[in-house]
């Protein structure tokens, strides 16, 4: 579920997006020269991949789903940089073409999903995957979808402290992080477990495929 | 492509843009409805249309928010926290008014124009994305299809990572395929 516009005050999102408008800026250049004839299509490849992607359903005990994020899977096979300016344009897609999420929110989406999520997924990756790289890929997809909850829990919890009336009321998003870090946490690390299990198991199929996909 | 309506559909881009920020930065619920009423004013015929989609999109995240937060205020001082209910619920549906006008009013290819390689990105990824998300619907259906009753948890998450694998491998086709496109019409010329 995506945060709509409303509940982050500008003292947050403004800033976010300045840091955000320089990371894109960088990863535009990283990515082919300022999007040249190979870049250019290939971001549009990854991005419209990412974007189905949210559309897959990641089966949970009971009968119930949540979606894929694929963040992790990403940023193994592609690199950091990929993966984030793909995670990006899919948040920026969705807010402006179907009105899903939102565009003051939009910052905080892109760096803590596609940016830190992403950076985990692949630092964990290349950290574990000579000792045990199963062991390895599934980490890369838990702490892809944790580390974003965490951020994004971190991010909502100081709204009260960020905006606040004369009587010390909250003017956005109304809960503290007492509140907030249990209740992204606890789920999030349960969904991270189906996360995991997928980027393992597209990791393997991947593999059969060899040759075709080459690691950032 | 015509200059007149690129130009237009860029200034309410800016406009929109400068709308958003106006108002979540606006804290009491008076601007608020009176921002509101503008956004319904400037909707038209379309107002009521548009609001209903509105509150839909943003009621799942607002309703739970203003629900956990009302039973919170009631149970620790024994009233509603009505100043917040009015605040975050008319800002948080005015600013979604406001995105769902903009997608009404605007072609955001269009208003992209300023950039063609930005223009040309969100045509390349929204054509994909589109045809991928209808395959994905496909690859449901036919899961559905081969089982007498509700698919086994193993079979689903198989059926899962396979999906992901094929969106992978047709990117990888789809940007090769592009690259070529492009390169045959001069794009980069």
């Amino acid at each position: 579920m995506h945060i709509p516009d409303g509940f982050i005050a500008p003292q947050l999102y403004l800033p976010l997006y300045g840091v955000a408008a320089g990371l894109w800026a960088y990863g535009a250049r990283r990515l082919g020269q300022d999007l040249d004839e190979a870049g250019l299509p290939w971001l549009a490849a990854i991005t419209a991949a990412a974007f189905a992607a949210s559309f897959i359903a990641l089966p949970l005990p009971g009968g119930t789903s949540a979606h894929v994020t694929g963040i992790g899977l990403l940023a193994v096979l592609f690199g950091f940089w990929q993966a984030f300016m793909a995670g990006s344009l899919v948040f920026a897609m969705q807010a402006l073409l179907f009105g899903d999420g939102g565009v003051t929110t939009l910052p905080l989406n892109a760096l803590a999903m596609a940016g830190a999520g992403a950076a985990a997924a692949r630092g964990i990756y290349l950290l574990l995957r000579r000792l045990h790289s199963p062991t390895a890929l599934f980490l890369a997809g838990w702490i892809g979808l944790v580390l974003p909850a965490l951020l994004l829990a971190l991010a909502l919890g100081i709204q009260p402290w960020l905006g606040q009336d004369a009587l010390g009321r909250p003017l956005y998003f109304p809960f503290g992080l007492q509140v907030t870090l249990p209740a992204l946490l606890i789920p999030h690390a349960l969904l991270g477990l189906g996360e995991g299990l997928v980027t393992v198991l597209g990791w393997n199929l991947i593999q059969r495929m060899k040759g075709r996909y080459s690691a950032g | 492509m015509p200059v007149d309506a690129s130009r237009r559909d860029q200034a309410w881009l800016w406009g929109y843009l400068a709308g958003l920020v106006a108002l979540s930065a606006l804290t009491e619920p008076i601007w608020l409805m009176l921002g509101l009423v503008l956004i319904l004013a400037l909707a038209g015929r379309r107002a009521g249309v548009l609001l209903r989609r509105a509150a839909l999109a943003t009621l799942l995240f607002s309703g739970m928010v203003s629900l956990a937060f009302a039973g919170y205020s009631l149970a620790l001082d024994g009233h509603l926290p009505w100043p917040w209910l009015l605040t975050v619920n008319v800002r948080v549906l005015a600013m979604a008014l406001l995105t769902f006008l903009f997608m009404e009013r605007v072609n955001l290819f269009r208003a992209l124009a300023f950039s063609r390689r930005l223009s040309l990105l969100l045509v390349l990824a929204m054509s994909q994305a589109q045809s991928m998300r209808r395959t994905l619907v496909e690859f449901r259906q036919g899961l559905e299809s081969r089982q007498l009753g509700e698919p086994a948890l193993q079979a689903r998450y198989r059926a899962a990572a396979r999906a992901l694998v094929w969106l992978l491998d047709r990117a990888l086709a789809n940007a090769h395929e592009s690259a070529q496109a492009l390169r045959s019409r001069g794009f980069f010329q």
